[in-house]
């Protein structure tokens, strides 16, 4: 699948950016030139050889500031997404063999989730339960859930109403065999795309709970929070949300990418479509997930 | 009806058009109000149980909030069984919703004001933005996304599908903080922060909105764009577009009466889905704005753990929704008849 990925444009760029942006979670830190909390006299400062992206209103190191502030966005996204995996995905392969009692109660739960603003949620939840990204991000993968239920319910139920599958059935297999073998590698691909695009907005969750200060303690750097104090101070430094604003739109626009290249490149058409998808008109759309019962 | 040697339906049917048509439109109506009430009844029930589960979860206490962090125990437990919240958890839950259902949300335990008042207040600011943002967003996407379904594999439709993926993947915040730049603090055209109502005239208003709806737009303009596209796109490739060019008409009649409203459902479709994205991020831009909205008050109440304020707010967005979801339901059904069936 990633060798497959890589062969388009798109994929490449989409790797390569997040690859870069991996790379920064797990050493930023280390590459910060300063202490990212250590203030100065040198408050405002333009951008110079010792502070490449100048200096903050209490005279801290930005760049350092956003090395060390990418590990919390990163993780958050992460956390955001595989808990959506998890709470998603096993419902709603489920829900098609559970019997109807099973599938009625998963659709309204899912409607609910549906229906709830997830950033109000979010911003509700920290505060009350505690103040930590974690509890917040778990909150949020558990409402954005609802794509991998929609995804995994209605990639099993094409393959659970295909004719292999009755052949199996009949054959003698059991259900949990036939999951395993044919049902998980047809809901893979459309799970793949989903996270993709669920890592993207997890990310824009982290970084707006962090831009309103919400989940961290005041000192500590994110990409968020420095574009929340660079809010104040824009007549001065107009050009100091670039950097991170930059980062994060980046970011979410690879996953976005990567989304959109695992979809071409999956299913039974993926090969061809790698080659005509110039010439495809279409091949932006996003397909939504087959309407399965839901208010929306 | 009253002849019987006539033909039975081509006839009648031409009798009383309009009567039996408005028969069937309002039947139809009332069919998609009742599927949705049939979906949204059970939705709102849970997540008001879940709301109200919430103060129990976080074990805050307006006695925290009103006698600060050393209050003895039985200052403690004398203000909980002022506030009620010494009874059973199910009693206290059947008593809020009760007063739910009348409109009221119960009293702040910060300031001890009534949370309906203060919703309501805050509500004229958020939804004049988000009504703005949504007017904004379907212009403009509708615009973009025929102009690139039209000229498709041009550069026109390279170009704004170019500028669809830029401002997509523009957070609400990121779009907040560069019209504050470009046009408060760098052109002077709008102010940057505040809001006046549409009662001090409708230019104040309108130049105190336009910012953060601009910012709030965004998103739907990409997605309205986005699915527009792809749907006219695909409705263009169907055998009966071919056929319609093969009897002669027109391309605008093609567009408007096939294409068009074919390529419609999607999008709509799309709307309702964004609306709560919408809300959630009015507590962005309403941040960045300085508006004292919906959303600001939200962020206020949950940051000094005003639980009450906090579960009013989620209740008044869960309804939001779900009303917004309801009517763009009866425009599906209005747009396209088909995408009532199966679902």
């Amino acid at each position: 699948m990633l060798r497959r990925v890589l062969s388009l444009p798109a994929g490449r760029i989409a790797v390569a950016i997040l690859t870069v942006v991996a790379l920064l979670a797990v050493l930023g830190p280390v590459l910060a030139p300063h202490d990212p909390l250590a203030t100065s006299a040198r408050t405002l400062a333009p951008g110079s050889g010792t502070h490449p992206l100048g200096t903050d209103y209490l005279g801290r190191d930005v760049l350092s500031r956003l090395l060390a502030g990418s590990r919390v966005s990163v993780l958050g996204s992460l956390e955001v997404a595989l808990t959506a995996l998890v709470v998603g995905v096993v419902p709603g392969i489920l829900s098609v063999y559970l019997g109807r009692a099973f599938e009625w109660v998963t659709l309204r739960v899912v409607d609910t989730l549906v229906a709830l603003p997830f950033l109000l949620f979010a911003v509700a939840v920290i505060a009350l339960l505690g103040n930590g990204i974690t509890q917040a991000m778990l909150v949020t993968g558990v409402l954005v859930s609802p794509l991998f239920y929609r995804v995994s319910r209605a990639a099993t139920l094409t393959v659970a109403r295909s004719q292999y599958v009755e052949a199996a059935l009949i054959a003698g297999a059991s259900v949990g065999w036939v999951v395993r073998r044919h049902v998980w590698v047809k809901v893979l691909p459309p799970i793949a795309v989903a996270l993709a695009q669920t890592i993207g907005v997890g990310f824009v969750i982290v970084s707006s709970l962090t831009f309103l200060g919400i989940g961290v303690q005041p000192p500590e750097p994110t990409w968020g929070g420095l574009l929340a104090s660079d809010l104040g101070y824009l007549s001065y430094q107009p050009w100091a949300p670039v950097a991170p604003a930059l980062l994060i739109m980046a970011t979410v626009w690879a996953c976005n990418l990567l989304a959109d290249a695992i979809r071409d490149v999956s299913g039974e058409a993926g090969r061809a479509l790698v080659a005509h998808r110039r010439l495809r008109a279409g091949r932006r759309g996003r397909t939504e997930p087959a309407p399965t019962g839901g208010a929306s | 009806m009253t002849t019987t040697l006539a033909p039975p339906a081509a006839p009648a049917r031409r009798r009383g058009p309009t009567a039996a048509r408005a028969r069937h439109a309002l039947g139809r109506v009332l069919a998609t109000l009742a599927r949705s009430a049939a979906i949204f009844v059970p939705v709102f029930l849970v997540a008001t149980f879940v709301t109200f589960a919430l103060r129990s979860l976080s074990g805050l206490s307006p006695a925290r909030v009103q006698l600060g962090e050393d209050a003895t125990p039985e200052a403690i437990h004398r203000v909980e069984a002022q506030w009620g919240l010494d009874r059973p958890f199910l009693v206290q839950y059947g008593h809020w919703f009760g007063g739910l259902l009348h409109g009221d949300l119960g009293t702040s335990w910060t300031n001890g004001a009534d949370i309906s008042t203060l919703i309501g207040l805050g509500l004229g600011v958020s939804l004049s933005v988000a009504s703005l943002a949504l007017v904004i967003g379907v212009l403009a996407g509708f615009v973009l996304g025929t102009t690139a379904a039209l000229r498709q594999t041009t550069w026109v439709d390279r170009a704004i599908t170019g500028f669809v993926t830029l401002i997509s993947v523009m957070p609400a915040f990121v779009v907040g903080i560069v019209l504050v730049e470009a046009f408060a603090v760098g052109l002077h055209v709008f102010p940057s922060a505040g809001y006046v109502p549409m009662a001090q005239g409708l230019t104040p208003w309108l130049e105190h909105i336009t910012l953060p709806a601009l910012a709030l737009s965004f998103d739907v303009v990409a997605d309205v764009a986005r699915q527009l596209r792809t749907s006219l796109v695909a409705a263009y490739r169907e055998n009966y577009v071919t056929g319609a060019v093969v009897r002669g008409l027109s391309p605008q009649r093609i567009f408007l009466g096939h294409v068009l409203r074919n390529g419609l459902g999607p999008a709509l479709a799309t709307l309702g889905l964004k609306f709560p994205a919408l809300v959630g991020a009015s507590v962005v831009t309403e941040w960045v704005f300085g508006l004292q909205g919906f959303g600001r008050f939200a962020n206020d109440s949950a940051q000094s753990g005003d639980v009450p304020a906090v579960q009013g707010v989620l209740v008044v967005s869960i309804v939001l929704v779900v009303v917004f979801n309801l009517l763009v339901n009866l425009v599906l059904a209005r747009v396209t008849p088909a995408s009532q069936r199966g679902v």
